[in-house]
């Protein structure tokens, strides 16, 4: 072989080299590596800590009307919650595997059932499986109307603004459908009351919406802080 | 007079700072502290051997359910098996009975195995729900976690022989460039 050829044959050999170091670094860098850390957000994650406050979920944008929608009702049929219409609604979304949701149960029933001659209505929003809904519903004896669903369930929670809902959350309209507040978690009675005591001088045109809704804000800041 | 135009942009500005309707501020003044669910959970994932490990921080105030927490194989061929969790707080329920819930963090282990031999990216599958003991609860959360990328972004101890490799391989197309190059000359323009 002349040296033309050699060095020509010599040169491929090298470059095959050269494949095959590059294929060894490559399979290294795939293989399983052993003794590593487990990569985790730095830090416990705390609402004390400044950053986390600026994290803080955005406040829903709720709309000043009731939006429109339809679930299914206990009997499985299409109810819009515009049948409502003409008295004021406390409409509470919850599901089952929420604590807090079942806890405030008994306080909506007794609020549907003190309510209910003053044209006020508990309409509760399940946003969860059916069977399980039903079952609950018998066994809490739940006696206010119950509409129920999965996506289209979210989908109505979406419309009151909560995009990443949180349950439980309820919103009370007057007897106008305009939405008067959005009370986001477990509901109790001192609050249930100063809220729903708004929505009837709102009802009785004793207050104007701006009033009532300012009325509300500072009597849940004293809530918060007694 | 003129700072009177000044003085009113400044409170409009100050208005808009706050961002948000002014009959919202009820609302806003009890429960929409709450943290966003990404920023109450965190959750990252990491592989160590053949064990999977996926670690939540848990923010202060908020908890998880033990029984809510599932991690499935997401990616073709990888199987993972029934992941191992701590005990965790017995926290009392009228309705479903005494839960264990996990405060601050948890860490889960799942032993899998793969019979790609690393053709497609290593996907999980994690479910988990939670709450704010404030009195609200977070929809089940479901994500895919790629642990070997968590990985691939820690620094990675070097092997010796790798840098052998790297350097050989670089030495070896140098020469072949050499030996093709001998004998030839660059023909230049000739200068005027």
């Amino acid at each position: 072989m002349n040296m033309p050829g050699l060095r020509a044959l010599g040169a491929v050999l090298l470059v095959l080299l050269g494949i095959w170091a590059g294929a060894r670094f490559y399979a290294s860098s795939k293989a399983v590596p052993s003794q590593r850390a487990v990569a985790v957000p730095a830090g416990v994650a705390s609402p004390a800590n400044p950053s986390d406050l600026l994290q803080a979920a955005a406040p829903p944008k709720i709309p000043d009307r009731l939006p429109q929608f339809a679930l299914q009702d206990r009997s499985g049929k299409s109810t819009p919650i515009a049948s409502f219409e003409g008295k004021s609604l406390v409409i509470n979304f919850w599901a089952t595997w929420c604590a807090p949701c079942r806890s405030e149960i008994p306080l909506l029933k007794t609020l549907h059932s003190e309510w209910t001659g003053r044209g006020v209505s508990v309409v509760g929003i399940a946003v969860d499986n059916r069977d399980k809904v039903l079952e609950f519903a018998d066994r809490f004896k739940i006696a206010y109307p119950l509409l129920m669903g999965e996506q289209d369930a979210l989908d109505a929670a979406t419309a009151f603004g909560m995009e990443s809902p949180v349950f439980p959350f309820t919103v009370f309209t007057d007897r106008r459908g305009e939405v008067v507040t959005l009370f986001v978690g477990e509901l109790h009675r001192p609050e249930a009351e100063l809220i729903l005591g708004q929505v009837a001088d709102l009802n009785q045109n004793k207050i104007e919406l701006p009033a009532a809704r300012r009325a509300i804000e500072d009597g849940l800041r004293t809530l918060k802080t007694t | 007079m003129k700072t009177w135009p000044t003085a009113l942009l400044m409170l409009c500005l100050a208005g808009a700072v706050s961002a948000k309707p002014w009959w919202m501020h009820g609302v806003e003044s009890n429960e929409t502290d709450f943290l966003p669910p990404d920023v109450a959970f965190r959750v990252g994932a990491g592989i160590d051997g053949n064990l999977l490990r996926v670690r939540w921080v848990i923010a202060d105030g908020y908890y998880l359910y033990r029984q809510k927490i599932e991690i499935k194989a997401e990616s073709p061929d990888l199987t993972v098996a029934a992941p191992k969790l701590p005990q965790g707080i017995m926290k009392v329920d009228p309705y479903l009975g005494n839960q264990e819930i996990y405060k601050q963090q948890v860490e889960a282990t799942a032993t899998f195995s793969r019979f790609d031999y690393g053709a497609h990216p290593m996907q999980i599958k994690v479910t988990y729900q939670g709450c704010a003991e404030a009195g609200l609860c977070y929809p089940p959360i479901t994500k895919v976690l790629f642990p070997e990328q968590a990985i691939s972004a820690a620094p990675q101890p070097a092997q010796p022989w790798e840098a052998v490799a790297i350097l050989g391989g670089g030495f070896a197309f140098l020469l072949a460039g050499l030996l093709l190059r001998k004998g030839r000359k660059l023909e230049l323009p000739a200068a005027t």
